[in-house]
């Protein structure tokens, strides 16, 4: 179990004469990841999703908030002290492309992990090689074609599954995937995201799922927790089917209202909602971060920042919500 | 001389082959696809497909080591682009079909501000009137929601991913090209500005009287703008019809298992199927026989040795073996 509460983070961008320019990547976020659990980070680029995925795989400090695995406060620990803590998350990258090493074989890639493992747990080579072929077995590839070969060799949907394997060598608790399959091929995507639900079935990881592309997040984690993150801080949550069929903030409205419909199989949703301007991180930070973009905004929303209330299930933050039917209703045939 | 209305296209037989150690391969194999004027086109496949190398002939750009092995490109108001070479070539891009590359990025020059590139294109197409051009570029890129007028003073690094793109569309439009290519116009965009972007291609299009075509792996762009849909893999198009038909009822089964493969909003999510198996490469198209085979449901015995011809039957184009005509040779029944 881990949980976040109030990750700030503020990155200083280097400045002009004038000083240094601070640009807020999080402005406070909670959430909690259950064991086995799926949660989903959805938002427009730059909404700073992909930070807080780094930040819960230790690979990027926050400047305030804390986050709590199984009981300990990682602020409470120095730094070498975090590291067992954050081995049991592990980032799954983007790009498969440029997260395998082209000078190592497959067998190297995964060899070097899984040697950690083993001086940890007292076993040996033999059991290294076995543990590489069932890895590569249960991410759904031939071992005995893979192993001897580099990266370069391969296709963008196996090199993903090396990469799922190659996290998988620490035995995580959580896989941490950013936009995992953004870059594979269309016909090959739906491979990849069944493989991570079905690792969340037989070996009980946690999977914390960050993605623009909401669809996906139903299919791998329709039964888990769904936040809407907007310039760095949530304006949306709760389970993920009931916030997709009933959002009620403008921001994830107009999220789901962009998602194409395939006319033919799907109508689209009634009551669409499309921002009235494109995301502009020099919009002031004063009242709700969304006003300016926001069709229904009143003078409220610009003067105070609404705050995130909750039903006992879904929270959101706005003055005005209101439940819109925006998504497609599948035609029938 | 300027066409002012939207031109129509036919591609046939058209094979392109790269040249690599292990001989010449085809990364397109004979194929045949009309635009009819005033429509958006939309071609779907994976990568390796053809679907750039296909676009790409289009302005007769296949580079070395690819080329043009045979077929005919023919355009309205340009004749066959296959024969065209030189200058005539050279007048014909930008001119007559505008080209919105993909990853628009990087196709602007980080050294020069937008205006200094667009006035560029002006002189290396003998554009006596500059300012008429400018204005033209501001009018365009405010029509697309930005500020002409700041967007041509900037430089490239100063430009959000979005505002490259529509500047990318405005150079294609601004020389009064009427056919457009957009190459993975939204590709690496995200959903927000994918939706904006997409709205201004479909406007433009009606507003000017385009004809467009959009080269996309994403057969959820397709579906939101095109009125026409071809599919392409391994090297050939193997589905062409009106968008709607295509998508509501696929007939290829690449096609079918492309669309079962897409998580949906709508509907039960658990029905999503990955298709097995993986796409072509270059080196790997069968010879002979059917491309899709080695991932189809419904291969048959034929598929193995013979390439399906398309055959079009109610506006609607398939090559397939398995669809459209009985497993086994109807013969009339001798009733006694």
């Amino acid at each position: 179990m881990i949980t976040a509460s109030g990750i700030t983070k503020t990155y200083k961008q280097r400045g002009n004469l004038l000083g240094a320019r601070a640009v807020p990547a999080l402005r406070g976020v909670d959430f909690a990841i259950e064991r086995g659990g799926a949660v989903t980070f959805i938002g427009e680029s730059g909404c700073g999703k992909t930070t807080l995925g780094r930040i819960v795989a230790g690979l990027e400090t926050y400047d305030s908030g804390d986050i709590v695995i199984d009981g300990t406060p990682m602020s409470s620990l120095k730094p070498r002290h975090r590291e067992p803590f954050f081995r049991r998350i592990q980032l799954i990258h983007q790009d498969p492309y440029s997260a395998l090493n082209p000078t190592r074989t497959i067998h190297q890639t995964l060899a070097a992990p899984l040697a950690l493992r083993a001086k940890q747990t007292g076993r040996g080579k033999a059991w290294m090689e076995e543990r590489a072929r069932e890895l590569l077995a249960l991410v759904g590839i031939d071992p005995g074609y893979v192993l001897p070969r580099y990266p370069h060799q391969l296709s963008g949907g196996m090199r993903q599954r090396v990469v799922i394997a190659r996290a998988l060598t620490v035995d995580p608790e959580v896989l941490v995937a950013d936009e995992s399959v953004s870059m594979i091929d269309v016909s090959l995507r739906l491979g990849v995201l069944a493989l991570l639900k079905d690792l969340r079935e037989r070996l009980n990881v946690s999977v914390l799922f960050i993605t623009h592309d909401i669809a996906t997040a139903r299919y791998i984690g329709g039964d888990g927790e769904l936040y809407v993150i907007y310039r760095g801080q949530v304006v949306e949550s709760g389970p993920t089917e009931r916030v997709i069929s009933g959002p009620v903030h403008p921001y994830t409205q107009s999220l789901l209202s962009a998602i194409p419909v395939l006319h033919g199989v799907e109508r689209p949703g009634p009551e669409r909602v499309v921002p009235t301007e494109a995301l502009n991180e020099a919009h002031p930070d004063t009242g709700c971060l969304f006003a300016r973009r926001c069709p229904f905004r009143t003078d409220q929303c610009e003067a105070e920042a609404p705050p995130l209330v909750s039903d006992g299930e879904q929270s959101h933050a706005c003055y005005h919500p209101k439940r819109r039917d925006v998504i497609p209703v599948e035609a029938v045939a | 001389m300027t066409r002012t209305s939207a031109p129509g296209v036919r591609v046939k037989d058209l094979t392109v082959v790269y040249k690599t150690p292990a001989g010449e391969l085809p990364a397109l194999g004979g194929v045949s696809l009309s635009l009819a004027p005033g429509t958006i086109t939309g071609i779907v496949g994976e990568s390796g497909s053809g679907k750039s190398t296909l676009a790409l002939s289009l302005l007769n750009a296949v580079q070395p080591p690819g080329r043009i092995k045979e077929g005919v490109v023919d355009i309205d108001g340009l004749g066959n682009v296959v024969e065209l070479t030189g200058e005539e070539l050279r007048r014909a891009r930008g001119r007559q079909v505008g080209y919105v590359f993909q990853a628009a990025q990087n196709s602007l020059n980080p050294l020069k501000t937008v205006g200094k590139q667009l006035l560029d294109l002006g002189r290396s197409h003998d554009f006596d009137d500059l300012p008429a051009l400018l204005k033209d570029a501001r009018a365009l890129l405010g029509r697309m929601g930005l500020d002409g007028g700041r967007v041509l003073d900037s430089y490239q690094h100063e430009l959000s991913g979005g505002m490259r793109q529509r500047v990318g569309i405005m150079f294609a439009l601004v020389l009064n090209a009427h056919l457009v290519v957009l190459d993975e116009p939204t590709t690496a965009l995200d959903m927000i500005t994918q939706a904006a972007i997409l709205k201004i291609v479909r406007d433009v299009h009606h507003e000017r009287g385009l004809t467009t075509l959009i080269i996309t792996h994403d057969m959820g762009v397709a579906a939101e703008v095109t009125d026409s849909l071809a599919v392409m893999y391994g090297g050939r198009v193997v589905e062409h019809g009106p968008t709607t038909e295509v998508l509501g009822s696929p007939r290829h089964p690449y096609t079918k298992g492309l669309i079962r493969a897409i998580p949906r909003l709508s509907g039960d999510i658990d029905e999503a199927r990955a298709l097995p198996g993986r796409p072509p490469t270059l080196g790997t198209i069968p010879k002979q026989g059917c491309v899709f085979r080695e991932r189809c449901p419904m291969r048959i015995a034929v598929c193995d040795t013979v390439d399906p011809e398309p055959v079009t039957r109610d506006a609607r184009t398939v090559a397939c073996h398995a669809v459209g005509r009985p497993a086994t040779p109807v013969v009339p029944k001798e009733y006694v």
